[in-house]
């Protein structure tokens, strides 16, 4: 059962940052991190570290830098010397939420690791499923939701895409016409 | 397929991801749990509004197991579209804080505290409240509760206080936040609440924003602004503000001004609409009588002075005014004038001359605390209303004033409920009779049960208890010790008795005789109505922690034990479902009068419905023909009966603030919130990442003035008001930035508490503390 997920796994909707693979992986997919097994035990770990809870808006993992967030989470991702890659932003293409003018609505940077009082919460685990094919070889159902995460290519390709996320096709750039997200689980009845 | 259900699969135990323990156990809790194995576990997602602020998101709640474990925003929710901020996206681990309060607490002699069984509880308050009004009568014993009290909680304390104690000592904090739009809207139409809606952040084209920071305190309904304005470039945003903030940093024009010269700035702005022709005559004709009050400063005085420093109660006397009136008294306010007082450049008085006058564009107001916080803050509501109305661009979709709230409940427990010293259901008032006998009608009260002389409003409920006046009092869902204005004069006096109702240990709890144990949130059913009308319901989702019971449960059992039971007929011994009964029988103070709420099942399944809801259809608009119902012709002001179904413009002159710099304290102090934390902070700092972003308070430095006093960022200075002084650490240029001659510190943290500087100074209809103004020195910390 676990080799069949490692191996359909293209769930890890992890947008990394450099610091859990981002450099590694820009050297291609040939260099191997801790082999794919290796890779999926500490890339959710990795992932969990800023999030409370699967689906949370994640922590920054660097320090304030004194720009706009978009000066290096452009469009197309940029190389920060000394941080690593700058992913581009999955919610660059979300309608109606200007989500992307104001990253620090949601994204908020971490000053110290004390707590105010301890906290007892324990969040929802990320689901380290693949998103379920008709058959083999069909394109996934989308395994996480897609607002917010509408532009795809900023996870699932480029330097700070996971290996094991990565898509082998990022020139066909409308993901959806495939690839659709699941908001029922009923079927259909006349 | 089934088994293959998202929602009904999840990896690994729940305890897979430890989030809020270091991230060292999380590491070891991942790699050896074997979290790639999948482990049947229901997850249910259910809808709720967030916990928080008076924009009323929708979100939906994870419950695993009997505990809350995620929630996402709603995207079938109208107000947020799925969007939530960061304090939302964090509102589960709000609930997990190790120090919950699980058990009733009574102070003992030597200042510890025992745990007690409710019905030792209960019999305790009964017993305090029954001594004090046999011996004192009603005029001794009070409640204090909260714009985040539910409709539930808020209905019960009104019975219980007005209808069986017989007092009016009953105000909510929302009197510190949102009485001076209360009084703005009432003495206008005579009606509580905006005539607009959320949908004008899509319909508008120039968005006003009055002293408010919508980017930090509002950021959701913000991010619709700015998504409007990014599909249309003539959107245009102006930020008129004391102190350059995150909003605007997204503004078209900053337009900065002297603290409290905002009504100056306003009365510049009808004056040129005047002078340039700009007013809709017709409009004006129709719809609006002009109305002037008392004016002289020595007779309305600021809440502070000898002969009101204990007990406030000014009431403002209208008189019939007219437009000629008008344009004689907007005599002193040419762009000249007010320019002096302002300090804003007469070019930007005259442009916002022009936005407010141009027929073709729809403007929409926005303020909230900078107005409301204001010793002259009805008379700000007025003014900008005052800008609506005379212009005409008021109750049309894309084109009103519309004042935001601060609570998840301010708008639906504190106002429409009415737990105000001098209030009913429904914008009724004690001091009418035909309200006080329609409110006992509903109760199945004897007539004169309700007392006609309103109560202590919050600032003179607290100085009475300090003083000992007030012997008896329960504050629930809020905490005073850390919000009230000038803290040196809240004090618990010998012999009093203090009960305090929270779900966390807190500066008031730590004041308490007995400390009751809450549920929160959804670990209950409420229902919330927020900023635009909307009553919105969740139910009870998860169970409380412990003993914790809901707030309006509380009430009930003390009222029983006081042999006011027949008050809650519905809450029997059997058990059994009070919410619908009791949430119907304070529906019927709405129906047919304009305030009209939807039933109880058809909340339970609506995300939420905007008031009033005729035929089961919501009202986007008030007073709107063709949205509102109850309107008669294009715009129809008729709940105004007094004034003919017509609005009132008040004439309102510019006054000083009531503490102004000079050499001893020569910097304006501002307080307010920032956006990780909520208010006092008691549910936003038990969220690790919330805490983490922004662990303590700080004061906002402009740079000039940090050189000349040699502060550096960080630095520890020392602020000293006449009131008192605190020491905290500079920031300099932060995400604010203060003008010359201001500085700003947020007041969430109960460690620095800024209250114990503010002035409680008040607003002298509404009787709202101005936090925003007043005088201080500082000065650098050497170590």
């Amino acid at each position: 059962m676990r080799a069949l997920v490692v191996l359909l796994t293209l769930s890890l909707a992890a947008c990394g940052g450099s610091e859990d693979g981002g450099d590694a992986a820009s050297q291609g997919p040939s260099v191997p991190v801790a082999g794919r097994e290796g890779a999926l035990k500490t890339a959710p770990l990795e992932r969990a570290k800023r999030r409370a809870f699967d689906g949370a808006p994640p922590t920054i993992p660097h320090q304030p830098m004194g720009v706009n967030c978009t000066a290096c989470h452009n469009e197309r991702g940029m190389d920060v010397d000394g941080v690593g890659f700058a992913p581009p932003s999955p919610h660059e293409r979300t309608e109606g939420l200007s989500s992307i003018s104001r990253c620090e609505q949601c994204h908020v940077f971490r000053t110290t690791d004390a707590t105010f009082v301890a906290n007892s919460f324990v969040g929802l685990p990320q689901d380290l499923r693949p998103g379920p094919r008709a058959y083999d070889g069909a394109p996934p159902v989308l395994p996480h939701a897609f607002l917010m995460h509408e532009n795809c290519l900023a996870c699932h390709s480029g330097p700070a895409a996971r290996e094991e996320i990565r898509t082998s096709h990022p020139e066909r750039e409308n993901c959806v016409q495939c690839h659709v997200t699941q908001s029922s689980p009923a079927i259909f009845t006349r | 397929m089934e088994s293959l259900s998202r929602r009904s699969l999840i990896f690994g135990a729940s305890s897979v991801v430890a989030l809020s323990a270091s991230d060292q156990a999380k590491a070891e809790v991942l790699t050896t749990s074997g979290a790639l194995d999948p482990v049947e576990g229901d997850v249910t997602w259910s809808k709720a509004p967030c916990r928080y602020c008076g924009t009323g998101c929708g979100v939906e709640v994870a419950v695993q197991d009997g505990k809350a474990v995620a929630v996402r925003g709603d995207e079938k929710a109208e107000v947020n579209k799925g969007l939530l901020c960061v304090k939302g996206y964090h509102l589960p681990a709000m609930l997990y804080g190790t120090d919950r309060l699980t058990k009733p607490l009574a102070r003992q002699a030597d200042g510890s505290l025992k745990a007690v069984s409710w019905d030792e509880a209960f019999d305790m308050i009964a017993s305090r409240y029954g001594d004090a009004l046999e011996e004192f009568g009603p005029e001794s014993v009070g409640m204090y509760g909260s714009g985040q009290w539910t409709i539930f909680d808020g209905y019960a304390a009104l019975k219980w206080v007005k209808g069986g104690l017989r007092s009016n000592h009953l105000d909510p904090n929302a009197r510190l936040c949102m009485a001076s739009a209360v009084m703005g809207f009432m003495t206008q139409f005579q009606s509580d609440e905006p005539m607009g809606c959320y949908d004008d952040f899509e319909l508008g084209d120039d968005f006003v924003l009055w002293g408010n920071n919508m980017a930090e305190m509002h950021p959701v309904l913000f991010s619709r602004i700015l998504e409007h304005k990014r599909k249309n470039p003539n959107v245009r945003i102006v930020d008129i503000a004391t102190r350059r903030t995150a909003t605007s940093h997204y503004a078209d024009t900053y337009i900065e001004m002297t603290p409290g010269s905002d009504l100056a700035l306003a009365n510049g702005i009808l004056h040129l609409i005047v002078a340039n022709g700009k007013v809709d005559k017709k409009f004006v004709e129709e719809n609006i009588v002009f109305k002037r009050g008392i004016e002289d400063l020595d007779k309305i005085g600021y809440g502070i002075e000898e002969d009101t420093n204990e007990r406030y109660t000014f009431k403002d006397e209208g008189r019939a005014s007219s437009l000629e009136e008008l344009e004689t008294f907007l005599e002193d306010y040419t762009p000249e004038k007010v320019s002096a007082i302002t300090g804003v450049p007469e070019g930007l008085i005259r442009a916002l001359g022009e936005l407010y006058g141009n027929p073709q564009r729809g403007t929409v107001s926005l303020w909230c605390m900078g107005v409301n916080q204001h010793v002259r803050g009805t008379w700000m509501n007025n003014l900008i209303t005052d800008l609506h109305l005379i212009t005409g661009k008021i109750s049309r979709p894309g084109s009103n004033p519309f004042s935001l709230t601060g609570q998840p409940s301010a708008c639906g427990t504190a106002r429409e409920v009415g737990t105000l010293s001098n209030r009913l259901p429904a914008d009724m008032l004690v001091t009418v009779e035909a309200h006080r006998q329609r409110t006992e009608e509903i109760w199945g009260l004897e007539a004169g049960t309700i007392p006609a002389k309103p109560g202590y409003h919050a600032v003179d409920m607290f100085r009475a208890f300090a003083r000992g006046d007030l012997k008896c009092l329960w504050v629930q869902t809020t905490n005073p010790w850390v919000s009230m204005p000038n803290l040196h004069r809240v004090t618990k006096p010998e012999g009093s008795f203090l009960v305090v109702s929270d779900i966390y240990p807190t500066p008031t709890t730590d004041q308490a005789d007995l400390i009751l144990p809450s549920a929160a949130w959804i670990e209950r059913e409420g229902m919330f109505g927020n900023t635009e009308r909307r009553t919105q319901h969740w139910d009870k989702l998860i169970e409380p922690p412990g003993e914790a019971k809901e707030d309006a449960w509380q009430i009930i059992e003390v009222a029983k034990r006081m042999g006011m039971g027949h008050l809650f007929p519905w809450a029997t011994e059997e058990g059994g479902d009070w919410h619908r009964p009791m949430f119907e029988e304070y529906r019927s103070f709405t129906v047919g009068i304009g305030k009209d709420l939807a039933s109880y099942d058809q909340l339970r399944e609506a995300r939420g419905l905007r008031w009033p809801v005729v035929d089961g259809k919501e009202t986007r608009y008030r007073y709107a023909e063709g949205h509102d119902p109850y309107a008669k012709k294009s715009v129809h002001f008729y709940k105004a009966k007094k004034n003919g179904e017509k609005a009132a413009f008040w004439l309102r002159p510019y006054q000083p603030p009531a503490e102004i710099p000079d050499g001893e304290y020569p910097f304006w102090l501002c307080t307010g919130r920032v956006l990780e934390h909520w208010h006092t902070g008691s549910m936003t700092r038990r969220v690790p990442e919330l805490h983490q972003a922004m662990p303590e308070a700080y004061v906002e430095v402009n740079r000039a003035d940090a050189q000349e006093l040699g502060i550096q960022e960080g630095q520890l200075v020392r602020l000293v008001t006449r009131r008192g002084s605190l020491e905290l650490s500079a920031r300099i240029d932060g995400r604010g930035a203060t003008p010359r001659g201001s500085i700003f510190v947020p007041f969430f943290d109960e460690n620095l508490l800024i209250n114990e500087l503010t002035l409680d100074a008040m607003d002298n209809i509404s009787k709202e503390p101005d936090y925003k103004k007043c005088a201080v020195r500082i000065e650098a910390v050497r170590e």
